[in-house]
């Protein structure tokens, strides 16, 4: 096996894109990423892409036929890959499998995801097919109504608070204010979501007991990275080049209901620790974390569960600010899926974005952390039915 | 009322429980089961309340539920409650096979759950 570099990165500012289809979008980004590898003459191999929803919310299928199109990247192979919001990893997983396997050289991975241009009742409707469809998504359970049961569960095992997920929200969104891909870059307080009389109309209860600012927003977007073997990286790049140092994925039981502990995010831990060994290192190694934070207590969560807390102790962690920036992890420097947004299938490819920028020490004060080495990404998909965990690495 | 058309299925190998169906057993792949009709009340197990509901359903808000039968059934149902004041973990729950949402015109049949004092 070969070792897999990231040779280039792009993403576009996430949000509202009415302007943009889906294609227009995958395309700006990967522009981006070729643009940002400097490739010269050399030939893209294979394009992967990252999609859930084209089908239901586009009437659009064959994506990454589209693209390759659209880009003029002919005859090179094209595959779609669909795996909820843990399509952006898998892409990735696949596209670093087909390098290191020496099939291809040159890979190109783009996620992407329009949900603006359907209402939020169509959008909250798109994200619930991928519950069971016979025990789950007919009583009109949401994936906000999942992580209602399961933090309600946390709070009741392990003590966890509101303010600690409150802790979370604003860390993450002021961290957001500074990003210029996010898609929310307000600022929010202690006292106008959680303290104030006014707190009870600015964050209204979503799915009890989770309130509007411990969720991510509805987002338009799209981001890619190009990758090559190694070798090739350190003759083309001009940037230090990223390698893919380890990956991980599991999966766990469709609906929570089954789980012998629903607290308990095996495929999470699973993921992680695949990772972990195939990189040769641990969780007291990453430098800085993008975790799959859609409701704030996915970030809690995955934080114990990759092993950087014990469980139970990722909130108060948080609230004790030591995933900030300046924190002994920080985690989600980008502002996560909270501020970013979280275009499902493009999130898994952003998180490698930005971690990649982190490790080649890109970001502007505020932002960076210094001196970053090991990034790690937790893409998770369903409610921790499919989860992946990739760690890249700076290298010398 | 009428009956509650769930099924159950217990690995005859291992005696785990599941629903929904599955062709082997989580816990020992075997694959002979045998058919479990959910047996009496039911245990709440997990719950929320949901005001950002998805396309479908007109309602203001829905309070969804996990429930646990005497005989190891868990499913998920809507709990027939105004608010979560009265809505416990581990509170017995009476079920019901209702029509839990329209589609096409038409009633879904499914399972619901009444709060027992």
């Amino acid at each position: 096996m070969r070792d897999v570099a990231i040779i280039g990165v792009g993403m576009i500012p996430f949000g509202r894109r009415d302007q943009d289809s889906l294609v227009d979008m995958l395309a700006y980004a990967s522009l981006k990423a070729l643009d940002d590898a400097q490739l010269g003459d050399k030939a893209v191999d294979a394009v992967y892409v990252a999609n859930m929803g084209g089908g239901i919310l586009q009437h659009q299928t064959a994506i990454a036929s589209a693209l390759v199109d659209r880009l003029s990247l002919l005859p090179a192979a094209a595959d779609t890959v669909e795996n909820g919001p843990a399509s952006g990893a898998s892409a990735v997983k696949n596209g670093v499998l087909a390098v290191a396997s020496g099939y291809y050289d040159v890979v190109l991975v783009a996620g992407g995801e329009k949900m603006r241009e359907v209402s939020g009742w169509r959008a909250t409707d798109f994200v619930a097919t991928l519950t069971h469809p016979e025990v789950e998504y007919p009583y009109g359970i949401t994936l906000p109504g999942m992580a209602g049961m399961f933090t309600r569960l946390y709070m009741e095992k392990y003590g966890l608070t509101r303010e600690m997920l409150t802790a979370v929200a604003i860390k993450n969104q002021t961290v957001g204010t500074l990003n210029p891909y996010a898609h929310v870059t307000m600022a929010i307080t202690k006292e106008g979501i959680l303290e104030s009389p006014h707190s009870v109309v600015n964050n209204p209860i979503i799915a009890d007991p989770l309130h509007l600012y411990d969720a991510c927003p509805i987002s338009d977007g799209a981001a890619a990275v190009l990758l090559c073997p190694l070798e090739m990286a350190k003759k083309l790049t001009k940037h230090t080049p990223v390698v893919i140092a380890g990956f991980g994925q599991a999966t766990d039981t469709h609906t929570l209901q089954e789980r012998e502990d629903p607290t308990d995010l095996k495929a999470v831990t699973l993921a992680a620790q695949q990772a972990f060994t195939m990189a040769g290192i641990g969780p007291e190694d990453i430098d800085v974390a993008e975790l799959h934070d859609a409701f704030t207590i996915l970030e809690v969560a995955e934080s114990e569960h990759v092993g950087f807390f014990k469980k139970g102790e990722g909130g108060k962690a948080a609230l004790a600010g030591r995933t900030k920036l300046g924190g002994e992890i920080p985690i989600n420097v980008s502002g996560g899926l909270k501020a970013r947004g979280h275009p499902v299938g493009a999130t898994g490819v952003a998180q490698v974005v930005d971690i990649t920028w982190q490790l080649r020490h890109e970001l502007p004060e505020g932002r960076q952390v210094l001196g970053a080495t090991y990034g790690l990404t937790v893409n998770f998909g369903g409610f921790g039915n499919n989860v992946l965990s990739l760690i890249l690495k700076r290298s010398a | 009322m009428s009956e509650i058309k769930i099924t159950g299925y217990k690995c005859k190998a291992c005696g785990r429980v599941h629903y929904p169906k599955h062709e082997q057993c989580l816990t020992c792949k075997g694959r002979d089961f045998e058919p479990l009709t959910p047996d009496g009340n039911a245990r709440l197990l997990a719950y929320t309340q949901i005001f950002n509901l998805p396309w479908g359903f007109d309602e203001r808000f829905l309070i969804i539920g996990v429930g646990e039968f005497e005989n190891g059934i868990k499913a998920m149902g809507q709990i027939k409650a105004d608010s979560l004041d009265k809505i416990k973990t581990g509170m017995e729950l009476k079920p019901s096979w209702e029509p839990v949402r329209h589609q096409y015109g038409e009633p879904v049949y499914g399972l619901k759950f009444k709060p027992l004092e």
